[in-house]
């Protein structure tokens, strides 16, 4: 069957995705049932407002008692693609260089598939792990409509589209790595290094004003940091992120075809 | 001449400075059983991987089933069963989830043969690996190796960790899948399993070929051995300035020549001492291994 690889490696690993995503599905559904206790807050938007470097702390680019910012400053701009990334990268490092140190690897090189189908069938387990997450988040944001969480049905599958293609981006940068090299300790290190500079980058432009120009090279501007809860991503957001989605995969390929397995 | 089942031409392999294979040409043909012997490290690993597309040679060409190992590996792997030296099985899967996941993923429908394969070897089905002894997961690759009947089988150690009944039930499995018309390739480092079902053997050591040829001539090749007894102690001097002789044990009247030379002067030497008693043999196969496994420790650092 031609998903089998797809669907091993998810079985693999349902367990962990039950985990992340019930984690992060009981935290946003703790996020907006708060929600109401701080939406006449001041306070907490004056401490946003007069600090611009609190306010990139928190990943907020309006006030904190609007629906979008609370969402922003709890969930999008930090704890969900947070959670992304851990589950991306680590499948990234995992699946390839992981599983051929582990040794599991050369029975599914010695099925009669390409190495390009074994990639591209990773990839769709890595997107689909990704979507569940960044699905169960979004019922829970939409469920924050009973909680005064009023933000748009389509504003809110935009950022889980780009949240979801950040962490699509550096797990398959770090799939690559790890097709490159075979290691899986060089691949998760690299693919989180790369994520921490670009986060720390998309943080920093906001706030500094000669990195300003910079925050182009975030992958985190172009997914959640430049206010997409609010006013949706564009057609800009998109097209970089899948480019970058596209262009790590074309290079886990490429990679994967000459790497010597065990 | 017919397509062979496996033939490598000045195959090589390198790592860094290590080579790990130096220019290997053997042929299989089909129907054979094939062992390809050597010691720990000596390279067998290296040729498997090669023959089975999963590492790229850094010399020469490796053709399986008339395929070319690395370009047309998928076509190679759909005839070709696999039984890595390491087996590594998903620690949580059981038995049944990865026979019947493997076969799907072959587009296996019928698992009939598989079943009878499990039934065969007494595998344990509804345990994840990691509970499997080193014996039960062996099995287990067994069935995934053998299940799809494929017209090449590659076997690196298979009887690793097998008791001796599992191990007979593994020896006529070979047997009747050579007598079917099909081939196995079989690396081991020992030797009994080999000379009990191999119809050839290839031997290398630190990544060369030492010598390849039907099990029966090697052991003709190998040296003849004579134990004579005789009334009274004799001087090994007597025999030792013999053209291809080398005198092995001595105990009193009781003397072990191996004769790589002509016989007759040795047989003439022993008739003028007034034996009693005369032995004769071409040694075990498994000197010979041992003499050929054997190297100056410098050539022994190689990758397998």
């Amino acid at each position: 069957m031609p998903t089998e690889i797809a669907r091993l490696d998810l079985f693999l690993r349902r367990r962990s995705l039950i985990g992340y995503s019930l984690g992060m599905a009981v935290y946003t559904l703790v996020v907006v049932a708060l929600y109401p206790a701080f939406e006449h807050s001041t306070s907490l938007d004056t401490l946003v407002k007069n600090d611009a470097t609190v306010s990139a702390l928190f990943g907020v680019t309006g006030t904190l008692s609007t629906p979008g910012g609370w969402l922003n400053g709890n969930i999008y701009a930090n704890f969900l693609p947070l959670l992304m990334l851990l589950l991306t990268i680590g499948y990234g490092a995992a699946s390839l260089a992981g599983q051929d140190e582990d040794g599991t690897l050369c029975l599914i090189a010695a099925l009669p598939v390409r190495r390009a189908t074994v990639v591209v069938e990773k990839a769709a387990a890595m997107a689909l792990q990704a979507a569940t997450l960044a699905a169960a988040v979004a019922v829970f944001v939409l469920i924050g409509r009973f909680f005064d969480v009023t933000v748009s049905v389509a504003n809110v599958a935009s950022i889980s589209a780009t949240t979801l293609l950040l962490g699509l981006d550096f797990g398959l940068v770090t799939m690559a790595i790890g097709a490159r090299t075979g290691s899986r300790a060089t691949a998760l290190g690299a693919g989180t290094a790369l994520a921490a500079a670009s986060f720390l980058l998309g943080s920093l432009a906001s706030v500094v004003s000669w990195l300003h120009p910079a925050r182009f090279a975030s992958l985190f501007y172009w997914s959640v940091a430049d206010n997409q809860i609010t006013r949706g991503a564009s057609l800009a957001d998109y097209a970089v992120l899948l480019a970058v989605a596209l262009a790590a995969l074309y290079a886990a390929t490429l990679s994967f075809r000459r790497l010597d397995l065990h | 001449m017919s397509t062979a089942a496996i033939e490598t031409s000045l195959l090589g392999k390198t790592y860094g400075e290590t080579r790990a294979l130096v220019e290997l040409s053997v042929r299989v043909e089909p129907g054979q059983v094939f062992g390809f012997l050597g010691p720990n490290g000596a390279g067998k690993t290296t040729t498997i991987r090669m023959l089975l597309g999963l590492q790229r040679p850094t010399t020469g060409e490796a053709q399986v089933l008339g395929l070319d190992a690395w370009a047309e590996s998928v076509e190679v792997h759909r005839r070709v069963g696999y039984l890595p030296g390491e087996l590594a099985l998903y620690p949580r899967l059981s038995g049944r989830q990865h026979v019947d996941r493997f076969a799907r993923a072959r587009g296996e429908r019928d698992l009939s043969f598989a079943g009878q394969l499990c039934e065969r070897f007494a595998v344990v089905l509804d345990r994840p690996a990691r509970e499997l002894s080193k014996g039960n997961r062996q099995k287990l690759g067994l069935v995934l190796a053998f299940m799809h009947r494929p017209e090449l089988l590659i076997l690196d150690e298979p009887t690793s960790g097998l008791d001796p009944l599992m191990q007979d039930e593994f020896e006529r499995l070979v047997r009747e899948t050579v007598a079917e018309g099909r081939t196995v390739f079989l690396s081991s480092h020992g030797l009994d399993e080999v000379q009990r079902l191999a119809d050839r053997v290839a031997l290398i050591r630190s990544g060369r070929l030492v010598a390849t040829d039907t099990v029966e001539s090697l052991r003709q090749s190998t040296p003849l051995r004579i134990e004579a007894r005789f009334r009274r102690p004799v001087e090994p001097d007597l025999f030792a300035h013999l053209e291809g002789v080398t005198v092995g044990a001595r105990d009193g009247g009781r003397i072990t020549l191996q004769v790589t030379g002509p016989i007759a002067p040795v047989l003439t030497a022993i008739a003028e001492r007034d034996p009693v008693d005369i032995l004769s043999r071409h040694a075990d196969l498994d000197e010979l291994f041992l003499e050929l496994y054997r190297e100056p420790a410098a050539e022994d650092a190689r990758a397998d």
